[in-house]
């Protein structure tokens, strides 16, 4: 969650704008930190029937994603592992038997990463008996040393969680006096802040969060919440999928009212579900020190070299020989129409809501009962009753100061658990963003004949052997993922960085083998025997690049003064391309430099030169 | 590419008008100002021509022996410029003359033609503004029709009432603009323009196949969208391609961007204020180490890196260009087909919609697809495809949808998220939670209100008509902007103007709704209490002061010094030694209670055993209070009791209950005047971080909160 900046760079200002909103969130509040508190004891190293993974090691895997996500998305956060009931003890001032502080709170990198590879599978299994063992446990000891982890950090913590992880429902058999103790330890920890989720792990004859371990977790975030998970976790992607939903803290990117009209205002809270993550943007190093390097720009007169101060500069544009002239706040007061707010408009049936009017992705709103109290009342009528009559709410929204309005649709979503009781889909309204008239292209469509019903059928066949299950999760970015293991194996001294499995290519094999015959049938009855779909464009590329042709059939057009100064007279620099403009633009005799590649800062700097 | 000429009638009838309404000349002239404007702050690259008809001269290639006479050429084909927005804006005057619009569409025709010779553009369009109101011969007319054809130019008209009554001023625009009701046809119209709208319909009917009429609009139309001013937009690139379903079928496509986020394109430079001089500013960005004097470091000297996680690994550009993600091209191939239901509109990703054809001249390709796209639409499916726009972009995961229009079938392609775009957030549950279950009556009054916001209608056929269609509404930032940089361009000392009414109109409800949403609005106010939580800096109670910070997302933010050291883990441990009781001298008191009130408080529970550490640190800070102006904030303490801890409470404390009550009281005159002056003695370093140390009772427990802020708010 911090550092979004880096992870989702700058798309455009209105982009750019949002990260520093959440930038500064992360600021005021400070980093999260989670502690992986899990169980170490025989119990935990059973393997399941039918070479299923140990308890253990299905929550080292689980660890192990944790922390990589971690170092993709939220570096700063800090994370720690801690083992209890081992036989070696391991803790800071060694003050707690049966506790091994594998990890203390700090944020993940490459070596931490490596230590946990150690802990998995049957080799982890051994080092791990090496190394710490199994013996005694006092879970009250186990959460005073976390407890102290916390404190020895000196950094300011937003968020503070602790997961236990254990297969044990009765973790001191019966012993009184350890129970109460670890009750104390666990209630001291809430009272500072940290929340305590168990993970529970399957357990022949049954997991019973009641024996024990509903006095340890914190009490869920609202009385109404589902509160413990009564099913244990028996599949990683079960237990993946509960760490992921508790591991991120959800942050609003803002808080705004929800104006009905006139006089009824709600709050709401919006949300980012989804963004495109993108690489992180490079640091600058010092090439000696490897140090990272800070730029600092300033802005100089050129004459007298003094500095320039904000006031010392207007902004400007532009427009033939035209030119316009703002000062900085008058270019942001221009994009104000008014104050940050949803405002709403009316409602539509949703049939209206049409497919192909996407600009961006979609927020999500949810109601701040903290700000306007009656909130999620109000919008919880407005969810049931637009989901009732399958309608959405068109609003118009303003995100922040300075920022043009936009109008969007309040899609409802009404609140949908999984098998495992736990949520699928949150209750509130999906933001999606409509398109303007501007935003819309005009397509002439290509009118073509149509297929028979037969080649229909046929493809009707095609589709039906190809088919599966949709998940928005399961492409891996394969951009990304080989950035970070390139990544990786730079940090781990690796030879050469773990191939990736490109999720996004076709499975070539598999797809011809289900199709079989199908695609030669389908061929038949829609192309003539003589047509080759993959010939034409392919040809043409050919003939491109072996002869050089197309740099060769066009002749460099090397434009005269002359010719270009007609061009700046008429206002017609915009109609050349950009790589005759480049050339007339580095061209010596005119002595420019060339240092923007854009096409406006082409014509704009050739423009001030010719009309001198 | 497209060339235009706008064709106006500057006639003396165009100067009349109803009373209490504008003059058909004065509204046409802000058509062509605007569609001007547009045009050259946009940058359009197409080139405009302007024509009047009905001027007082004659200045045209085909005046000749009395014929084409009151037609003036103002301007020839050529981008507009800003000094064409001047001339209309100074230049274009109402004519004392009356000239056959038959003719000027001639010069027009004629304009086009030679000037247009031995360029190519893709569209040839001539607009006529005119209010008909004048003698025309039709004798031409076939002749004219003909030629137009012949040259592919396209005709529009902007007449001051619509063409075909109420049905054209609904049916045509979307809405029910606020605009004023244009005038009845057939009604108050001479025998002229009864006349000449025949002939207009005649014309567009025999250019066009169907719809020919919409192509005619009123002046009110025109100036409340401008977008009906599309039909001369550049077109979307074709992007060819083939879409690929395993290794042995291939289907030629062609995609184009069919709907994506048009942004201002033109970027500021910045320019001394004096001189207005780009070249008078010179930008310098040095790099420098982040230590103390900010050691500058040459560029060459710098290498890049990359966090991965606590890590930053020195990756160098060649390095990474080497090992990065290679992608073999361009590509649109099937992974594999999906219900549609599978897919949520919310998931939608990245900023376009393509559509997908088959190539214009290949009928094989054709077939091919549609048989994809009907096949997908009856089984309700889509296709889960990779996409690269070429060798050097990202490929995307996404999904095409078959799309069967009345006119043509295509697939829409949008992406979809990866799973590292995706973050999984749980919500507390709304339903089922009786907090705040609505109540039937409260399901009603929202139901009532629901209806009476309806923005689809049913018409008079009984068809639902959508009155507020957003995606016909101009985006107002590009009108703002243009309305603003034409106002300075034209006035450089004046302040900015205002808004325009109509485009503020255009982003309100529309009046009927807000109308006919009174009472229930109403009903719903009553029945649903919403009240505002009073901030929480306006109510000074300890619990508020370290409750959570409200972030509105204009609200101040609170930088806070990650590093500053302040000891928990000792106080925890119950051995301090040392806590950074930063002073506060000189602090604000202002910004001291806000950074109290905003920053979130960290408490640390604590059992017995350090009351007499938390006394001297009270006892402490109350010495400091004067000299600290800290009043308000001791006040704060006063009104939630925080005091001493007394041996009534904490055994090792050495006060009395008495003790604690009067520790509160200040003797606050003496100690003022006993402090020495210690203000302003320019110790920046005290100005930086301010840490806290407090504490409130609890039971047996002692609560201590840190806070720390910065003053620099």
């Amino acid at each position: 969650m911090a550092e979004w900046r880096k992870y989702y760079p700058n798309e455009d200002d209105e982009v750019e704008e949002d990260e520093e909103d959440s930038g500064g969130d992360y600021k005021i509040s400070g980093r999260d930190s989670l502690v992986f508190l899990v169980d170490a004891s025989k119990e935990m190293f059973i393997k399941g029937e039918d070479g299923e993974p140990s308890n253990f090691d299905m929550t080292m895997q689980c660890v192990r994603s944790v922390y990589t996500s971690k170092i993709i998305s939220s570096d700063k956060d800090l994370v720690a592992l801690v083992f209890y009931g081992t036989e070696q003890s391991k803790n800071p001032r060694n003050s707690f038997k049966h506790v091994y502080v594998y990890h203390d709170l700090d944020s993940p990198g490459s070596q931490r990463l490596l230590d946990i590879e150690k802990l998995l599978g049957e080799k982890g299994a051994q080092f791990a008996e090496k190394t710490m063992g199994s013996g005694e446990t006092s879970l009250g000891d186990a959460l005073w040393c976390c407890s102290n982890l916390y404190s020895d950090i000196k950094l300011r913590l937003s968020h503070k969680r602790l997961m236990i992880f254990t297969c044990r429902d009765d973790p001191h058999r019966g012993d009184g006096a350890k129970d109460r103790q670890a009750r104390t330890k666990a209630a001291d920890l809430k009272e500072t802040g940290v929340v305590i989720d168990l993970m529970h792990l399957t357990k022949p004859g049954g997991f019973d969060v009641s024996l024990f371990f509903c006095d340890i977790v914190s009490p869920p975030e609202d009385e109404s919440e589902l509160g413990l998970q009564i099913e244990p976790s028996r599949k990683l992607e079960d237990l993946q999928k509960r760490v992921r939903a508790k591991e991120l803290k959800k942050r609003s990117q803002s808080r705004l009212t929800f104006s009905l009209g006139e006089g009824v205002n709600l709050a709401v809270g919006v949300y980012v579900l989804a963004r495109t993550a993108t690489k992180p943007s490079a640091v600058k190093l010092h090439r000696d020190t490897n140090e990272p390097v800070r730029t600092k720009t300033r802005y100089f007169h050129a004459h007298n070299g003094g500095i320039l101060l904000p006031n010392d500069m207007k902004r400007a544009q532009v427009y033939g020989k035209k030119q316009i002239v703002m000062e900085k706040d008058e270019v942001d007061k221009i994009k104000k129409f008014d104050d940050p707010g949803l405002v709403l408009m009316g409602f539509k049936p949703m049939d209206r809501l049409k497919l192909h009017h996407h600009i961006r992705p979609a927020l999500f709103i949810y109601p701040e009962e903290e700000q306007i109290s009656g909130s999620s009342c109000m919008f919880t009528a407005l969810l049931l009753q637009c989901s009732e009559n399958n309608l959405f709410a068109l609003c118009r929204y303003i995100p922040r100061r300075n920022t043009p309005p936009r109008f969007v649709a309040l899609v409802p979503q009404r609140e949908e658990l999984d098998q495992s009781q736990s949520q699928a889909t949150p209750p509130g309204f999906h933001v999606i963003f409509l398109p303007f008239a501007d935003d819309i292209r005009t397509v002439d469509a290509h009118v073509g004949p149509t297929a028979s019903d037969e080649q229909v059928d046929k493809m009707k066949e095609i589709v039906h052997k190809l088919r599966f299950k949709y998940k928005s999760d399961a492409f891996e970015n394969p951009v990304l993922q080989q950035h970070y293991r390139n990544l990786e194996a730079l940090a781990l001294n690796m030879l050469e960085p773990e191939p990736i499995e490109d999720l996004t290519m076709p499975k070539v094999q598999m797809m011809n083998a289900r199709l079989g015959p199908l695609a030669q049938e389908f061929k038949d009855l829609a192309y003539p025997p003589d047509y080759n779909p993959e010939g034409r464009p392919a040809a043409k590329r050919k003939t491109a690049e072996s002869g050089g042709g197309a740099a060769e059939k066009k002749p460099k057009v090397e434009m005269s003064e002359e010719e270009l100064k007609n061009h700046v007279a008429k206002c017609t620099l915009g109609k050349l391309t950009v790589p005759v403009l480049k050339d007339a633009y580095a061209c010596k005799q005119f002595g420019i430099r060339s240092t923007g590649t854009k096409k406006q800062e082409l014509i704009d700097a050739l423009t001030m030169h010719l009309s001198k | 590419m497209s060339a235009l000429v706008l064709c106006m009638d500057v006639g003396f009838s165009m100067s009349n008008s109803e009373p209490g309404q504008e003059p058909s000349f004065e509204q046409a002239k802000k058509v062509i100002q605007k569609f001007v404007q547009r045009q050259v702050f946009a940058e359009n690259k197409d080139e405009v021509g302007l024509v009047l008809f009905g001027t007082d001269g004659t200045k045209n290639g085909l005046a000749k022996d009395g014929q084409y006479e009151n037609i003036t050429v103002h301007r020839h084909l050529m981008m507009p410029d800003f000094e064409l927005l001047e001339e209309i804006e100074s230049e274009l005057q109402p004519g004392g003359q009356q000239a056959d619009w038959l003719d000027a569409l001639v010069v027009c025709m004629d304009l086009l033609q030679k000037e247009t010779m031995g360029k190519k553009f893709e569209r040839l369009n001539i607009v006529l503004l005119t209010d008909l109101n004048v003698q025309t011969s039709a004798d031409q007319l076939d002749v004219i029709i003909d030629s137009l054809k012949k040259a592919g130019i396209t005709l529009q008209f902007f007449l001051p009432f619509p063409v075909d009554g109420e049905d054209r001023a609904d049916g045509g625009g979307d809405g029910p603009g606020p605009s004023a009701a244009p005038a009845r046809p057939g009604k108050g119209l001479s025998r002229q323009q009864t006349q000449g709208l025949e002939m207009v319909k005649n014309i567009m009917t025999s250019l066009e196949e169907e719809d020919s009429l919409e192509e005619v609009y009123t002046f009110s139309d025109a100036l409340q969208k401008l977008s009906i001013f599309k039909r001369i937009d550049r077109r979307p690139m074709a992007w060819p391609c083939q879409l690929t379903i395993g290794s042995s079928l291939t289907i030629r496509i062609v995609g184009y961007k069919a709907v994506t986020e048009e942004k201002v394109k033109k970027s500021w430079a910045i320019v001394e204020a004096q001189s207005h001089q780009r070249d008078d500013v010179k930008r310098e960005t040095v790099y420098c180490l982040d230590d103390d004097n900010e050691t500058e470091v040459q560029k060459d000297d710098t290498i890049q890196g990359f966090r991965y996680g606590s890590d930053i690994v020195p990756f160098s550009k060649v390095d990474e260009d080497q090992m990065k993600y290679k992608s073999d091209g361009k590509c649109f191939s099937v992974l594999g087909f999906t219900k549609q239901e599978l897919i949520r509109r919310h998931q939608f990703m990245g900023s376009q919609v393509v559509k997908v054809f088959a190539p214009r001249d290949d009928e094989h390709a054709a077939v091919a697809l549609s048989a994809l796209i009907r096949a997908l639409d009856s089984l309700k499916m889509a296709a889960i495809v990779r996409y690269a726009y070429d060798r050097r972009s990202n490929p995307q995961v996404g999904a095409a949808f078959p799309c069967i229009k009345e006119k043509y079938e295509c697939l829409l392609y949008v992406q979809l998220p990866f799973m590292e775009d995706l973050r999984q957030f749980t919500f507390p549950v709304l339903e089922n939670n009786k907090k705040f279950t609505p109540s039937a009556s409260q399901l009603s009054a929202v139901d009532a209100l629901i209806d009476s916001m309806m923005l689809v209608e049913k018409d008079e056929d009984g068809e639902s008509v959508d009155v507020f269609k957003v995606n016909h509404f101009p985006n107002p930032q590009f009108q703002r902007l243009f309305q603003c940089l034409h106002h300075r361009g034209v006035n450089p000392d004046d302040p900015l103007p205002p808004v325009e009414p109509w485009l503020k109109r255009d982003l309100e409800r529309p009046q009927a709704v807000s109308a006919r949403c009174q009472t229930a609005l109403q009903d719903v106010k009553t029945k649903f209490p919403l009240k505002v939580v009073v901030k929480k800096k306006e109510q000074k109670t300890s619990a508020d002061v370290f409750g959570s910070s409200a972030d509105e997302p204009d609200a101040k933010k609170v930088k806070v010094d990650e590093e500053t050291e302040f000891n928990l883990a000792e106080i925890a441990k119950g051995n301090i030694t040392s806590v950074r009781l930063s002073c506060l001298k000189s602090v604000q008191i202002d910004a001291f209670a806000y950074a109290l009130l905003t920053a979130p408080a960290h408490n640390v529970l604590h059992q017995s055993g350090n009351a007499e550490l938390f006394n001297s640190y009270m006892q402490s800070l109350k010495r400091s209070v004067p000299d600290r102006n800290l009043q308000e904030f001791w006040d704060l303490l006063i009104q939630d009791a925080l005091t001493l801890i007394s041996k009534d409470e904490v055994d090792g404390s050495t006060f009395s209950k008495q003790d604690a009550n009067q520790f509160l009281a200040f003797e606050q005159k003496e100690e003022v005047q006993a402090a020495p002056v210690q203000e302003d003695t320019g110790d920046v370093d005290d100005l930086v971080s301010v840490s806290c140390l407090f504490g409130c009772f609890n039971d047996k427990h002692i609560i201590y909160y840190i806070c720390e802020c910065n003053s620099d708010l």
